[in-house]
């Protein structure tokens, strides 16, 4: 629609947004924000930062973090604390591997498993390990943090987990799907989810499979080099409402955005319709089952409130965990002539993160990987890595 | 008289004998002389028919046609406010330029030998083999049982195929394990992983693309097999002799039209069977175009990228048709 010249005054990107706002046909949206009367109060601090590197999209959710989660009452048979550390969580992903709480009458519970790639594992390690940020900073200038000495004692722990049974060997060719059941039933202990939409969604599934299980919410470990999530990519938003700077009615459009980000949007938004997703019994709003299948959500807020709280625990602990371990990461846009070094430095990061994950590569191979990653393009990027963000500090 | 004057003067009487024939039609042309009125009712008295063909032929404009006009956005870079800009060969040096593009493009050629080499004459073995098979209801029961895979989408076969081959619980690495083998992880083995895309498309589509070869044996003069009998032929020089002569136009035509798609090694099927472990060894120019044309908006480079197989393409056709006339005198026009 929009490249046959149709362009629409509201428009939701879900990618492919960069070409087009490069050619200006996307509204700065920083004026009409700052000129709302609720959107203004309403974003999180990453959607400011997105909006000040990149003001076109406008995605006002929390952000998507993973964090680990487990059935409560496996976690109460392993008669552990919450895990604090990355020693915690070594322990207890083995207590669980050890403990046959599925009761086949085997040892066999993996501790931990991802999906396809071990991104969901950075989310909780990268800190711990100090993969602060993308773009790591040496004496010589910036490095990435991919071919920093810091991820090299990240994957050299996972690859322990791998070799100690506790993180799923087969967890490259496991799709979501397959990560969500091998959870439920019983042959992984631990999953991360993505966000506290998702934790629930975990807890309903594990709900029909096991009745009356709960599950619980685990903090970020404390590791050699700090604790925390993952920074968060505040160079643009990867999806979102844009308007078109083209369009006759902008007002309109914003309008739009504006009203979904007021009290009254937001109940509509969140909670649907009084007598469908909620019924108001002598002045109290209670949910319906019917809340479960409600999923509009335009816009989650951070500056409104539901009437009733219909996130488990573990959700709202994922929530607050976003936003207490929050830090912003220094990672850039990229122009269009870098796609393909883009591309190929990722393709020899992941192919060897795998090797020495799985073991197929010993760490003493690091070098290798390097060298592979600089003649993919990665020179190429560094040196312009290093003329960006010198020049933004 | 010429072959074709033959054919005319055996088929003029039967198809002058129907209603609103061709040849009717013919002869009204030629009392009113060419022009507009005798495409009016040639239109007149076969529009049935022309109705029939008009869904093909405007799929064929929009998807295969217009497209070839719209190959022109390799040469410019796409503006959303009109016009683009020409850019001449920009895109396909940016496309030429890359280190990767050239490995990419070796495991295309790779992936497409040896499914040209491995998966074509499957479904042709299959057809013979069957067609020997004189139990109908076994030759049935065969048949519906290797043509449902084609019905299942690359996702569930790659679910299906991740599943078999897993390491730690798959059938093949169970059978393995009775032969006395160490498990192996063919999803994630440089060596093995292209061999799971050539075995994946053979459990796919051989018993699909053999329904094509066992019509070609069907339209066989079964006289020609009563020659042979009486000529005292066993079973196997009926299919060397007269079998699989009579299909060689067919196998010469498929051949050629799968050198067209040689470049096409199946976008879909790669995506659902490759991980991060083996890109290296299948990353192919459909995935890579889908990586860094379509899904970050380089529409041009991702045509420049499609046009550069669309003449690889036409070149292969040309050279495995003009081959094929020569050593069997049939080829595809």
């Amino acid at each position: 629609m929009i490249l046959a010249g149709d362009i629409p005054d509201l428009i939701y990107f879900q990618g492919g947004d960069a070409k087009i706002a490069e050619q200006g046909v996307l509204e700065d949206l920083r004026p009409w924000i700052e000129n709302s009367e609720f959107l203004k109060d309403a974003l999180y601090p990453h959607n400011v930062d997105r909006l000040a590197n990149y003001p076109y999209l406008l995605y006002v959710f929390p952000v998507r973090n993973p964090q680990p989660v487990m059935r409560a009452d496996w976690f109460e048979r392993t008669g552990l604390p919450a895990p604090q550390t990355v020693e915690d969580y070594v322990t207890l992903l083995s207590t669980v591997a050890q403990g046959d709480y599925d009761g086949d009458g085997q040892a066999n519970t993996l501790g931990l498993t991802s999906a396809e790639t071990t991104a969901e594992l950075d989310a909780i390690f990268n800190q711990a390990f100090g993969v602060t940020a993308t773009w790591m900073p040496t004496p010589e200038g910036v490095i990435n943090a991919r071919v920093s000495p810091q991820e090299r004692d990240k994957l050299a722990f996972c690859g322990s987990l791998r070799e100690q049974g506790l993180l799923d060997p087969e967890y490259i060719t496991t799709k979501w799907d397959v990560k969500e059941d091998k959870f439920y039933s019983g042959r992984v202990g631990m999953i991360l989810g993505s966000s506290a939409e998702v934790v629930d969604i975990y807890g309903g599934k594990m709900q029909q499979v096991h009745p009356g299980t709960e599950l619980v919410l685990f903090d970020p470990p404390q590791g050699p080099a700090g604790r925390g999530l993952a920074a968060v990519d505040v160079s643009n938003e990867s999806r979102g409402f844009a308007i078109s700077a083209l369009s006759e009615h902008k007002e309109e459009a914003f309008a739009v955005l504006d009203f979904m980000a007021s009290p009254e949007g937001q109940m509509m938004d969140r909670m649907g319709f009084a007598g469908t997703q909620y019924v108001i019994r002598d002045g109290k709003i209670e949910v319906t089952d019917a809340i479960a299948t409600w999923y509009a959500r335009f816009m989650v807020t951070a500056n409104w409130t539901p009437p009733v709280q219909w996130l488990s625990p573990a959700a709202q602990q994922h929530l607050a965990n976003v936003s207490t371990y929050y830090v912003a990461d220094n990672a850039f846009v990229w122009p269009p002539e870098f796609a393909a070094d883009l591309d190929a430095t990722t393709n020899v990061y992941r192919e060897w993160v795998y090797k020495f994950v799985s073991g197929e590569a010993s760490m003493d191979q690091w070098d290798e990987y390097v060298a592979a990653w600089n003649a993919a393009g990665g020179d190429r990027l560094t040196a312009h890595a290093r003329e960006v963000l010198d020049a933004s500090n | 008289m010429t072959e074709r004057g033959t054919l005319a003067a055996r088929t003029a009487p039967a198809v002058g004998n129907l209603p609103g024939s061709l040849s009717a039609s013919r002869s009204a042309a030629r009392r009113t002389g060419p022009g507009r009125s005798a495409r009016a009712r040639a239109l007149r008295d076969w529009w049935p028919y022309y109705a029939m063909m008009a869904p093909g032929l405007i799929f064929f404009a929009v998807f295969h046609y217009l497209p070839i006009w719209e190959a022109r956005l390799a040469f410019q870079d796409v503006r959303i406010i009109p016009p683009n800009i020409w850019v001449g060969l920009k895109h396909f040096e940016v496309l030429l330029g890359s280190a990767v593009f050239w490995q990419v493009f070796a495991n295309t050629l790779i992936i497409s030998a040896m499914k040209i080499a491995f998966v074509f004459p499957v479904p042709i073995l299959v057809a013979l083999l069957l067609n020997e098979v004189r139990s109908g209801p076994l030759r049935k029961s065969i048949q519906s049982a290797i043509y449902l895979p084609h019905f299942l989408s690359w996702v569930v076969i790659a679910g299906i195929f991740i599943a078999a081959l897993s390491p730690s619980d798959g059938v093949a690495n169970e059978v393995r394990g009775f032969m006395g083998l160490e498990p192996r992880s063919y999803m994630t083995d440089h060596g093995s992983i292209r061999w799971v895309l050539v075995f994946s498309e053979i459990w796919r589509s051989a018993g699909w693309d053999r329904l094509l070869y066992l019509a070609a044996i069907l339209a066989i003069d079964p006289q020609l097999y009563d020659a042979a009998e009486m000529d005292g032929a066993t079973r196997w020089q009926k299919m060397r002799f007269v079998t699989l002569p009579g299909i060689a136009p067919t196998i010469a035509t498929l051949f050629i039209l799968n050198a067209g798609m040689f470049l096409s090694a199946d976008l879909n099927q790669v995506i659902n069977l490759s991980n991060d472990a083996v890109r290296s060894q299948i990353d192919i120019i459909d995935t890579y175009v889908y990586r860094i044309g379509l899904q970050t908006g380089e529409f041009s480079l991702a045509t420049s990228a499609g046009l550069f197989k669309g003449i690889l393409g036409m070149i292969l056709i040309v050279a495995a048709h003009t081959l094929s006339k020569r050593l069997t005198g049939k080829g595809v026009w």
